[in-house]
C-alpha cells in the first residue's frame, strides 16, 4: 500500500462538462453493446445487399432500418439503462442526479441516429427519389416518408428504451413492447389494405412509432392517405414525450414540475399531429 | 484541523407499520464512530439516512451544516461523501477499475488524468491495485467488498459511511483497512456498522450501540468496556450467576454476568463482553424491526 491519503478533490465540475463526461461514457458503453453491434451489422449488411437486388416497394428496405436501429437500439438502450439498477444504492448518493443520468442516457440516441442518418444517404444513393417506386407522393414527401421511416425510428427505438428502462422493472419489457408493435403494425396494414380510403383506419395505421405509406401489387404502387409531414411531427413528439417520460423519474421541485408542464405541452402536440397526419395528404389512396 | 459534523435530532424512520429508527438525536465529530447492534435494531437505516439515501419520517438531520431534505444541499452533502452500503451489487462486465472510475466520474472527476489517478489510488488503499482489470464478477466477495470500499474512499470525503466494510474481509486487508480509516479519520467524520466488535475496540475512539431502533450507549469504547470491568471470569462449568457464557478453546467457560463476582477468577473484559452485558446477553431481536432495517 503506497498510495496517499489526501487527493486533490475535483471542483464541482461545470454542469455541461460533467454531463459532456458522463454522456460520452454511456455512448461508449452502448456502442459496445453486442445487441446494437449486431444491429449495426445487419442494417449495413441488408442496405449493402440492397443496393444489388430489385426493391420494388420502398418499405421492406426502410423495415430493416427501422427494426436494426429503432428495435435493437431499444434493448440495447434498455439495458444500459437498467445495468446500473444492483448499483444504486452507491451510484444513487453521488452528486450526479438521476435526471442527469437519465439525460447522459438519451444522448446516447445520437449514436443511433446517426446510423439512421447514414442509412438514409445510403439507401436514396441507391433509391433517388424519382424512383417509382415511391409512389405518387412528391419528392419532398418521399424524403419526409424515409426520414420518417429510417431516422426518427432510429432515434426514437433507444429513447423509448431509456423511458422503459427508468419505469419498468420487467426486464422482457422491451421485447414485448416491439412484439406488440410488431403486431400492431401487421394489425393496422391489413386494415389498410381493407379499407384504404378510410380516414379513421389512417389514424389507427398511423398511431404507432413507424408506419407504411405505400404497398406494391401487381396493379402498381399504391400511396396511402396520410400526411407524411405530420407524421413525422408526431413521431418527434413521441420522442420529446419518451425523453420527458425518462427524465420526470427522480425529478423533484420545480425541475419536476417543468417536466410535468412539458409532458402536457408534447402530449397535446402528439395528438394534434397525429389527428393531422390521418386526415392530410391525399384524401384517398392513389395507384400510379 | 476540519471539524466536520453531523447531526441528528429526534429522528425516526419507519417503514409501513414498522419502527425502524426512534427518538435517535446524535452528533458526530470528526474520527471514527462504530455502531453496534443487533440485526434489525436500525444500524443500516440509520447509515443510509446519514447517506442521504432515505430521509427520516420524523426529526431533523444536518450533515456538515446542510439538510439533505433540500435538493440543492443534498448535492452539496453528496459532494463531500463516501458510502458503502451493507449491500453492493455490480454491473455485468465491470472491471474493478471500469467500475471506481464510473463512480469517480459521477462524482464530478471529469478530467481523466487525474480521474484515472484517483481510481488507482483508492484500489491502491485497498490492496486491489493488482486486481483493476479483473471482472468483479470473478472476484472473490471479499475482494467485491473491498471494490465497494474503494469507490466509497474516492477524494478521501469529509464524510465517509460504511456498512459493516470488514465483512468477508481477510484479517490481514482488516488491519491495512483500520490504519486507512484511521488516517481519513484524522479529518473526516467516519461512521462505521459492523458485527465485528474487534474493529470497533481497535479503531474506535466512541461507540453507538443502537437496539431496535434507540440508543441504547453513546460514549468512549473504553468507557463501555470498562462497564464489563469485574463482571467476566472464567471458570470450568457455565456459572448459573452469568447472563452469558460460552466454552473458549481452552476447555473452559468465559462467563459475563450482570452483577460484580467476587472469588472467581477474573479476566480483562473486552468490547464484546461489554456488549453482549449492554444487551443483558440477548440475541433476540424483533422480526419487524429487522425486515426493516
Amino acid at each position: 500500500m503506497t498510495a496517499t491519503l489526501a487527493p486533490a478533490r475535483p471542483a464541482a465540475a461545470a454542469g455541461r462538462a460533467r454531463f459532456a463526461a458522463l454522456a460520452a461514457r454511456e455512448m461508449r458503453r452502448f456502442v459496445l453493446n453486442p445487441v446494437f453491434l449486431a444491429a449495426a451489422g445487419l442494417a449495413a449488411y441488408e442496405l449493402w445487399s440492397g443496393q444489388r437486388g430489385t426493391v420494388t416497394e420502398i418499405d421492406g428496405p426502410n423495415t430493416v432500418a427501422a427494426v436494426c436501429f429503432g428495435g435493437f437500439g431499444m434493448l440495447a438502450a434498455f439495458w444500459l439503462t437498467r445495468s446500473m439498477r444492483a448499483s444504486e444504492p452507491v451510484v444513487g448518493v453521488t452528486p450526479t442526479t438521476l435526471p442527469v443520468r437519465t439525460a447522459a442516457l438519451c444522448a446516447v440516441a445520437i449514436v443511433p441516429f446517426g446510423c439512421g442518418c447514414l442509412a438514409l444517404l445510403a439507401f436514396l444513393h441507391s433509391h433517388p427519389v424519382g424512383d417509382p417506386v415511391y409512389g405518387a407522393f412528391s419528392p419532398p414527401a418521399r424524403i419526409a416518408v424515409l426520414v420518417g421511416q429510417i431516422v426518427v425510428p432510429s432515434l426514437g427505438g433507444p429513447l423509448l428504451g431509456v423511458a422503459l428502462g427508468r419505469s419498468v422493472r420487467f426486464p422482457g419489457a422491451p421485447f414485448v413492447l416491439f412484439l406488440l408493435l410488431s403486431g400492431w403494425m401487421i394489425l393496422v396494414t391489413a386494415l389498410t389494405q381493407a379499407r384504404p380510403d378510410s380516414a379513421p383506419v389512417a389514424v389507427l395505421r398511423l398511431f404507432a412509432p413507424f408506419a407504411l405509406f405505400t404497398l406494391h401489387s401487381d396493379a402498381g404502387v399504391t400511396a396511402w392517405r396520410g400526411s407524411p409531414w405530420f407524421f413525422l411531427g408526431w413521431q418527434l413528439a413521441l420522442c420529446a414525450i419518451a425523453v420527458l417520460v425518462a427524465l420526470l423519474r427522480g425529478a423533484e421541485g420545480p425541475v419536476r414540475a417543468r417536466i410535468i408542464r412539458a409532458l402536457g405541452i408534447a402530449g397535446a402536440a402528439a395528438v394534434i399531429m397525429l389527428m393531422l397526419a390521418g386526415t392530410g395528404g391525399f384524401t384517398h389512396a392513389v395507384t400510379t | 484541523m476540519v471539524t466536520a459534523s453531523i447531526s441528528l435530532r429526534d429522528v425516526g424512520r419507519t417503514f409501513g407499520a414498522t419502527r425502524a429508527l426512534a427518538g435517535v438525536s446524535l452528533d458526530l465529530k470528526h474520527g471514527v464512530t462504530g455502531l453496534l447492534g443487533p440485526n434489525g435494531a436500525g444500524k443500516t437505516t440509520l447509515l443510509r439516512l446519514l447517506a442521504t439515501a432515505l430521509p427520516p419520517s420524523q426529526g431533523k438531520v444536518s450533515v456538515l451544516g446542510l439538510d439533505p431534505e433540500v435538493p440543492a444541499e443534498r448535492t452539496g452533502i453528496r459532494r463531500q461523501l463516501g458510502y458503502q452500503p451493507q449491500e453492493t451489487g455490480f454491473p455485468r462486465g465491470f472491471t474493478a477499475f471500469a467500475f471506481v472510475d464510473y463512480i469517480a466520474l459521477l462524482k464530478e472527476w471529469t478530467e481523466p488524468a487525474a480521474r484515472h489517478a484517483e481510481v488507482r489510488r483508492v484500489l491502491d488503499l485497498v490492496g486491489l491495485s493488482g486486481l483493476g482489470a479483473k471482472r468483479i464478477r470473478a472476484m472473490s466477495g471479499g475482494q467485491r467488498r473491498r471494490v465497494a470500499l474503494a469507490q466509497a474512499l474516492l477524494g478521501a470525503p469529509p464524510v465517509l459511511i460504511l456498512d459493516e466494510p470488514t465483512t468477508g474481509v481477510d484479517p490481514e486487508q482488516r488491519v491495512t483497512l483500520r490504519t486507512v480509516l484511521a488516517e481519513i479519520a484524522r479529518t473526516s467524520v467516519v461512521v462505521l456498522s459492523t458485527h465485528q466488535t474487534e474493529d470497533v475496540a481497535a479503531l474506535c475512539e466512541r461507540v453507538i450501540v443502537l437496539d431496535r431502533g434507540r440508543v441504547r450507549y453513546d460514549g468512549p469504547v473504553t468507557d463501555l468496556t470498562g462497564q464489563a470491568a469485574g463482571r467476566v471470569w472464567l471458570a470450568d462449568q457455565p456459572d448459573p450467576a452469568a447472563t452469558v457464557s460460552w466454552r473458549t478453546g481452552t476447555g473452559r467457560y468465559r462467563n459475563v454476568g450482570a452483577r460484580v463476582r467476587d472469588g472467581v477468577e477474573h479476566v480483562e473484559p473486552s468490547l464484546e463482553d461489554a456488549y453482549l452485558l449492554l444487551r443483558g446477553g440477548s440475541a433476540e431481536h424483533e422480526p419487524a424491526a429487522e425486515a426493516a432495517s
